[in-house]
């Protein structure tokens, strides 16, 4: 059975070269400067760090439990909120809650601090000093 | 097995339901069938292994029975498939206008998705956990669900405004499935998972538009795809939106290639994954009401379960936790009165598409139209994802002309993956509408060679009798 062949004019074959070559242009250059951004904004938000960060209170606290949490990040600073968010998604199944009305409390701190004293304006106890900031701690006449 | 593994896993079970159960019997080239059902597979396989986790790992609260349930289908989906296999499985032919695509399209489209693929890996080995949206609301919740006893935090109210507890759980539930049955956390599960979708995207887009326009349009398609800033940057950010996109173009692929439960299934996916897959499916069936009227009884009753499931979810699990519409609504009036939003909102819009190098594929795909030009038959037919593609950056431009938010946060760390939804979708619309090249721009040609369009689509679409010719 003979076939036909049926070839497309030279401006159709044209505008297809030239949309071809453009995406393919379009291509490398994405690649370039996908490449720049990604070696420029390497974890951002220090993420791969809040593991290790927050390995002891990972360790030390139960998987079901509720964390107050208490911070000296200025209260609706992107800081404050990269700060929270990422000790959620790190600690999590564990649940930060705002506020220091839990047994657990969880302190994220940005500076050197009298932590022991912080907690207790809020009747805490320090249960351990982690370091980095990282302080944990217990309601007053909690176990 | 490995988390990895259990990704793999979704979309073989779904590439072997598709194809036993949807099989795409006729439609041809079978190359691009077959992407399809690959497109559909993937998609389909994951968005069922998310609501089957969902629904027994979550809610029933055992994720061994989840399991257990997963591959008892999966055994189900394999002894279908070898049946309909010694069957003789679904046939197809070649299309109207060449079985293949030109080679150099399709060469070159390759070229695309590995240069893009290496962009992604870039994004992997610099963020493994993703961006802000992966690990503030994705991962998050999946980490979650992963945890027996403990799911429910995943849409608790605590977590904040920040981590959206409100949005559906396609993503975070299929993840944390991964999780859960490999009992690890690895980050190769997300990430895996977006580049999935990623590929089913581009198949589907493909797929489809080599079907209903010319194979090598097919190829154009994923070409352009491939050649998106936007989108490449997103599948390694490992949000919620390239998922959505895929959905938003499958629902609306098989609903132009009159396959209303494929159609159906994903457009009830696209609610599960965001917010915006509700307004989605809202203008789908609206859109299927005025130009697809035969099949919206059926795309209703195939997007019937999942959505009943968000349903669900959103009156009686997240309850309490407003979205970002309800939290919009007191005021609105005034900020919809505030002619310099509006604006504000246009400007954010030019600056995205010149900002992001939109201008590559668009431009491409603008001057493939404009020498092949459009057919009036397939306009029609396209114009049904057309509509859809057109309202719904109306809809969200309603939705960031009313928000409580500040608006230039918001536009700014949203508006650019809005677009990657919509974009396939557009895609599709035009490509699916352009005339074959070989019949663009030489009447006498197509008169000497090809049938009419309408004999095309109803004869060789439906019979996959091929009138078999190489060429573009």
């Amino acid at each position: 059975m003979s076939r036909k062949t049926v070839r497309a004019p030279l401006a159709a074959t044209a505008a297809l070269a030239a949309a071809t070559g453009m995406c393919l242009w379009g291509c490398i250059e994405t690649y370039g400067v996908e490449t720049a951004y990604q070696s420029q904004n390497r974890d951002p938000y220090m993420i791969s760090a809040q593991f290790t960060r927050l390995a002891g209170v990972a360790a030390a606290v139960p998987e079901s439990a509720t964390l107050g949490y208490l911070t000296d990040a200025a209260a609706g600073s992107v800081t404050a909120s990269a700060m929270r968010t990422a000790a959620q998604y790190v600690l999590a199944p564990r649940l930060l809650a705002d506020g220091t009305g839990h047994d657990w409390v969880l302190g994220n701190f940005t500076r050197p601090a009298d932590f022991a004293a912080l907690g207790r304006a809020q009747g805490l106890r320090v249960r351990q000093d982690f370091g980095n900031g990282v302080v944990l701690y217990r309601r007053e006449g909690g176990r | 097995m490995s988390a990895l593994a259990w990704v793999f896993d979704a979309p073989i079970l779904g590439c072997l339901l598709a194809w036993r159960w949807i099989g795409l019997r006729g439609v041809a080239p079978g190359w691009a069938r077959r992407l399809l059902l690959l497109g559909m597979g993937t998609a389909g396989g994951i968005g069922l292994a998310s609501c089957l986790y969902f629904l027994v790992g979550v809610l029933a609260g055992s994720p061994v029975a989840a399991m257990a349930a997963e591959l008892g289908l999966l055994g189900y989906a394999v002894w279908g498939a070898a049946s309909a296999w010694r069957q003789g499985g679904p046939e197809g032919g070649d299309g109207p206008l060449g079985g293949a695509p030109s080679m150099w399209i399709v060469l070159a489209a390759l070229i695309a998705l590995v240069i893009s693929s290496a962009a992604i890996a870039a994004g992997w080995d610099s963020n493994p956990q993703g961006n802000w949206d992966a690990w503030a609301i994705w991962n998050l919740r999946a980490r979650f669900l992963a945890s027996p006893g403990l799911a429910p935090r995943a849409w608790s109210p605590l977590l904040g405004s920040i981590t959206h507890p409100e949005y559906p759980l396609l993503v975070p539930a299929f993840t944390a499935r991964c999780w859960a049955f490999s009992h690890s956390l690895s980050t190769a599960a997300p990430a895996a998972a977006s580049y999935l979708f990623f590929l089913g995207l581009v198949a589907i887009t493909a797929g489809a538009v080599a079907v209903l326009a010319a194979p090598s349009l097919g190829a154009l398609a994923a070409l352009a795809l491939a050649a998106t800033p936007a989108l490449v940057h997103e599948v390694s950010a490992q949000y919620a939106d390239v998922p959505l996109a895929c959905y938003f173009a499958g629902a609306a692929a098989f609903a132009l290639l009159d396959q209303p439960v494929a159609a159906g299934i994903l457009a009830g996916f696209a609610a599960w994954t965001k917010d915006e897959g509700l307004l989605f499916l809202v203008l789908f069936f609206a859109a299927a009401a005025c130009l697809r009227p035969k099949l919206l009884w059926a795309l209703l009753c195939a997007a019937a379960p999942v959505t009943l499931l968000v349903a669900f979810y959103k009156a009686v699990l997240a309850r309490g936790t407003p979205s970002l519409l309800g939290a919009s609504v007191p005021g609105a009036g005034h900020r919809l009165a505030d002619v310099s939003r509006y604006g504000t909102i246009l400007a954010a819009f030019a600056r995205e598409f010149i900002g992001s190098a939109w201008y590559y594929p668009i431009a491409a795909v603008v001057i493939a139209a404009a020498v092949l030009r459009f057919d009036r038959e397939r306009l029609r037919r396209s114009a049904f994802a057309g509509a859809i593609a057109l309202a719904l950056p109306l809809g969200y431009g309603g939705i960031y002309a009313i928000t409580a938010n500040d608006l230039t946060w918001q536009l700014q760390t949203s508006l650019g993956r809005l677009l990657i939804q919509i974009w396939p979708l557009a895609l599709l619309a035009v490509l699916a509408a352009v005339r074959a090249p070989q019949i663009a721009t030489s009447s006498q040609a197509a008169a000497a060679t090809v049938p009419p369009l309408k004999s095309i689509d109803a004869h060789e679409r439906l019979t996959g009798k091929s009138r078999r010719r190489k060429g573009l």
